[in-house]
């Protein structure tokens, strides 16, 4: 079996994310070939063939563009399977792909069944589905974590793609992300202090763990009401309501009132050093230590 | 009767939506500062909530009584306040000019009251004249081509907001009876019209309510509501069988929302390691809430289609009104025993609502007049056969 | 001007979805419908820019369903769109995205549209692949994901939101299809006195078999809820070794560590 990974390149980063898709065609048993519109100065360390088309000429997002050199490269290597991330490049190109193959997509796999069936997300990820291709070929995006990085060693084989015609889009820059407000309900991770820290010299504490997972600082009311951390960041009954992919809580007990702000999440860790304490009947992982001690250590082994 | 199906659930899709992303989030603040933002007011204007019993030919809705209910039962799965201030535009405030007002006084008042420009209040009851509002003492004496009223009202929703009084006075001072009493359209500003205080209620605060006084207030003729003395309280007798109705819907999407905060925090807690709603003295309480949200749902609907129909349904309209009210309270009481000791604080829905829901037994009627209504028109009927 | 919007109707995502007999997708009884929610900012955006345009361009919304998709089609007129096509079909939900896009291309393709607008996904079966599909099928360009749209004479500026919140600027012209993403506007409530005068818009009604030729490339063999979730691990010990561990455990079990 063969598949045609398609990776991602981004202002002069390849994204790690590549390497997900060598996962994948690893937990498929099938060869893997790479096409990438990115730089030579940034190649993925793996033993396959990497057909590469220069972003600076083919531009970083001509989906059109990117979408003709794919079909040609398709031609060669005949793939069973052209997997993409499901990323804002990758949904963004896969159907193009897919029309032009006549070819199924089958778009944000989670898991790979058994013989050519996938298992995919649905109804907003409360359920699943499994979804086979009944064409020759099939166009696959994945979804983001669902299948292990996989990074060898290896020299790629280099093979140039030129670019025919140029795209029929402009791709005129990126804008950086806007400063907003204190969202929670938009945040994919919160880290959130309770009475357990001890005293607001603290919050700074996990504030900084928040910062190095990339997501937002939350509070218990204690917290807030004692004026350790502002409303706006309050998760609970009398604050707001979340359901982040992460939920991290340190020092907080778990009274109902802040249960029922945050029991949806998809991962809950909680920290804390009472193992009875009530936030571990719904914690996926409940750590028990001092909040003070294994927070700065997993703060610290992040940023490495 | 639904003369649109598809249409209506659009409607009432659209209501929902704007009652849980604009009217739930900020209940608790309105609550807490008494005061409802002029955004949100907007915001209902554009809806169009003021219209919706007014009818098309004066820019209304003109929905019937049957798809008001619908759209009140989701209106009201906020805070009451919020209907509140649309209230007596769709019900008491402007049914007295559609049913009796003259061609200039509709054209004059119903369009200004179906888009929410002006909010209207009902001032019937006063001091001395609660229940027994027949013997209302407001004075409206002819003086050339104008009245001179003098008198005062009391409890009156949403006067501090409102730009026309739809005002009961006794225009024959012989007759000390429901027939020497005429109902009159009152402009804000209207010299000798004055306000009182802002009363401190129990509860649906964000709502208000005061005196309205008026001390040789000066009216013109034409604004003798459909320019006929004398028949201005039987005017407003017409305008009940609806409003009751629509009030017992008012309550119906209340209890519907109380008990869903009642269900939902006991899933929630534990006690004796499970939620509270595993056990059965807890399960009993939230059963009988819903088995009479249901009966008090069904009773309304019912009511409303026969409405609909063109049929009579003075009693069936004080049943609803006593029952709907009396369960509400029920509802509500039960929900406080649910959320045990938070039920008594501030902080949740419930406790907020438990003080609400109060005066649904007590304005529009309160429930021993409904009773009252209900069985003297049961011996009527009995005696004609 | 001619402006298509393509909406959805998806069930409340608040719902319990149980599969049905077939185990292939969810039951639909007892669920309550209402317009996938990325669609309404597709509307939404496409109402603006006929507003902007002094109201010229004839905007068409197009649904494809039972007739229950009637509602989100009336939403669609009182929120600003002038007519509406409804595609009637009963076994909508047995279509996959590719016969979803070839009926939509197929209605489109003698109109005329300047522009099509769309909603990025649907919320229940989420394959992100109509959008893209339809503008193969029509051979007209496309934009996914947009959090901002702008529309000069012909000319389309788009910026797709990109992960991390960045954006991407593209520049491009009509006619074309552009995807919508949730916060790329606000999207307005319909009045209950436009949705009354909605009633009086065309609602034109059309066979899907008229429109439908392509096969399925695509099947369900099975809709299931996802593998119940572990009960909970208590971690106890060191804390270097806690560290490792949960930074083991979050790497495997959530998306956050890539």
């Amino acid at each position: 079996m063969k598949t045609l990974l398609i990776g991602e390149y981004r202002e002069g980063t390849l994204l790690d994310s590549t390497y997900e898709l060598f996962g994948f065609a690893d937990q498929l048993g099938a060869d893997a070939a790479l096409f990438l519109v990115g730089s030579d100065s940034r190649l993925p360390a793996c033993n396959c063939p990497v057909y590469l088309a220069d972003a600076v000429s083919c531009s970083e997002y001509a989906p059109d563009l990117h979408k003709a050199l794919i079909v040609e490269v398709v031609a060669k290597e005949k793939p069973d399977y052209i997997v993409f991330q499901h990323s804002s490049y990758g949904w963004d190109l896969a159907p193009r792909v897919a029309a032009a193959l006549k070819a199924a997509q089958i778009s944000e796999v989670v898991a790979i069944q058994e013989e050519g069936v996938f298992e995919v997300c649905c109804c907003n990820g409360k359920m699943r589905r499994s979804v086979k291709s009944t064409t020759a070929q099939t166009v696959i995006t994945l979804q983001t974590g669902a299948f292990p990085l996989r990074q060898s060693e290896g020299n790629p084989q280099v093979i140039e793609v030129v670019a025919g015609s140029p795209g029929t889009m402009e791709f005129v820059g990126y804008e950086p992300a806007e400063e907003k407000g204190v969202d929670l309900t938009k945040a994919d991770v919160i880290v959130s202090a309770g009475r357990g820290i001890g005293k607001k010299d603290n919050v700074p504490v996990i504030a900084a763990l928040a910062k190095a997972l990339g997501g937002e600082l939350g509070a218990s009311r204690p917290v807030v009401d004692a004026e350790w951390v502002a409303h706006d960041h309050q998760v609970g009954t009398t604050g707001q309501t979340v359901a982040p992919k992460l939920y991290v809580a340190c020092g907080i007990s778990g009274a109902i009132q802040h249960l029922a702000g945050m029991k949806k999440s998809d991962f809950i860790l909680a920290i804390n050093k009472d193992k009875d304490a009530p936030i571990g009947e719904v914690a996926d992982v409940l750590v028990v230590a001092d909040v003070l001690q294994f927070v700065p250590a997993f703060t610290a082994a992040l940023g490495k | 009767m639904i003369k649109d199906e598809a249409t209506l659930n659009v409607m009432v899709d659209t209501i929902s939506q704007f009652v849980k992303e604009r009217l739930i989030p900020i209940e608790e603040q309105c609550s807490e500062n008494d005061q409802i933002p002029h955004e949100i007011i907007d915001e209902m204007r554009e809806l169009g909530l003021f219209g919706l019993s007014i009818p098309e030919e004066y820019d209304g809705l003109g929905l019937t009584l049957e798809e008001e209910i619908n759209v009140v039962f989701e209106l009201c799965q906020a805070s009451p306040i919020f209907r509140s201030v649309i209230g007596t535009n769709v019900g008491i405030g402007a049914l007295g000019i559609v049913i009796d007002g003259t061609p200039e006084q509709k054209k004059k008042y119903l369009p200004k009251l179906a888009s929410g420009e002006i909010i209207g209040a009902f001032a019937l009851t006063e001091p001395d004249a609660g229940s027994d509002a027949a013997s209302l003492r407001t004075s409206a004496l002819k003086d050339g081509d104008h009245y001179v009223l003098n008198g005062t009202k009391r409890f009156i929703t949403n006067a501090p907001e409102a730009s026309v009084f739809t005002v009961f006075a006794r225009t024959d001072p012989s007759n000390k009876g429901a027939s020497g009493v005429s109902a009159f359209l009152v402009d804000k500003g209207t010299a000798g019209l004055s306000l009182g205080k802002n009363e401190k209620k129990m509860g649906q605060w964000g709502g208000h309510v005061c005196d309205v006084i008026f001390e040789d207030c000066r009216v013109p003729a034409d604004a003798l509501i459909g320019l006929k003395e004398g028949v201005g309280f039987k005017t407003a007798m017409k305008v009940l069988d609806k409003s009751r109705t629509h009030i017992s819907a008012v309550c119906v999407g209340a209890a519907t929302r109380i008990l869903d905060e009642a269900l939902r925090y006991a899933m929630d807690r534990k006690q004796f390691n499970k939620p509270i709603s595993d056990f059965q003295l807890i399960q009993a309480m939230l059963a009988d809430s819903k088995a009479e949200i249901f009966a008090a749902k069904s009773m309304v609907l019912e009511t409303a289609r026969k409405y609909d129909l063109k049929k009579n349904i003075s009693t069936e309209s004080s049943c609803c009104k006593l029952f709907a009210a009396e369960m509400v309270n029920r509802v509500a009481d039960r929900a406080v025993q649910i959320l045990g000791g938070s039920g008594y604080i501030r902080d949740y829905a419930v406790e907020r609502f438990y003080r609400d829901v109060r005066l649904f037994r007590l304005y529009e009627g309160t429930s021993q007049i409904q009773q009252l209504i209900i069985a003297r028109n049961m011996v009527k009927d009995a005696s004609r056969s | 001007m001619k402006i298509l919007v393509c909406i959805k109707q998806v069930p409340d995502m608040e719902s319990r979805f149980r599969p049905d007999a077939a185990g292939t997708w969810f039951v639909e009884a007892d669920l309550a419908f209402r317009m996938n929610e990325y669609d309404e900012y597709a509307v939404e955006e496409a109402v603006r820019l006929k507003e902007k345009l002094g109201g010229a361009p004839e905007l068409t919304a197009l649904s494809i369903g039972p007739d229950r998709v009637l509602e989100p089609l009336k939403k669609a007129l009182a929120m600003g769109c002038d007519r509406a096509v409804h595609v009637k079909d009963a076994e909508v939900q047995n279509k996959d995205p590719w016969q979803i896009a070839s009926i939509i291309a197929a209605y489109a393709k003698d109109q005329g549209f300047d522009l099509i607008f769309t909603g990025m996904q649907s919320q229940d079966r989420g394959s992100a692949q109509v959008g893209g599909f339809t503008s193969e099928l029509l051979g007209i360009p496309c934009v996914t994901t947009l959090v901002g749209f702008a529309y000069d004479n012909g000319t389309i500026i788009a910026k797709r939101e990109l992960e991390g919140g960045a954006r991407g600027v593209v520049k491009l012209k009509s006619p074309a299809l552009v995807t919508c993403q949730l916060g790329l506007n606000t999207p307005r409530y319909p009045t209950l006195p436009n949705i009354m005068k909605a009633k009086k818009k065309e609602i034109v009604t059309l066979a899907v078999s008229d429109l439908l030729k392509a096969e399925h490339l695509t099947k369900t063999t099975s809709f299931h809820p996802p593998a119940k979730k572990g009960g909970g691990v208590i971690l106890e010990g060191e804390v270097p070794d806690l560290v490792n561990q949960v930074l083991g455990i979050l790497k495997e079990r959530t998306a956050v560590l890539r």
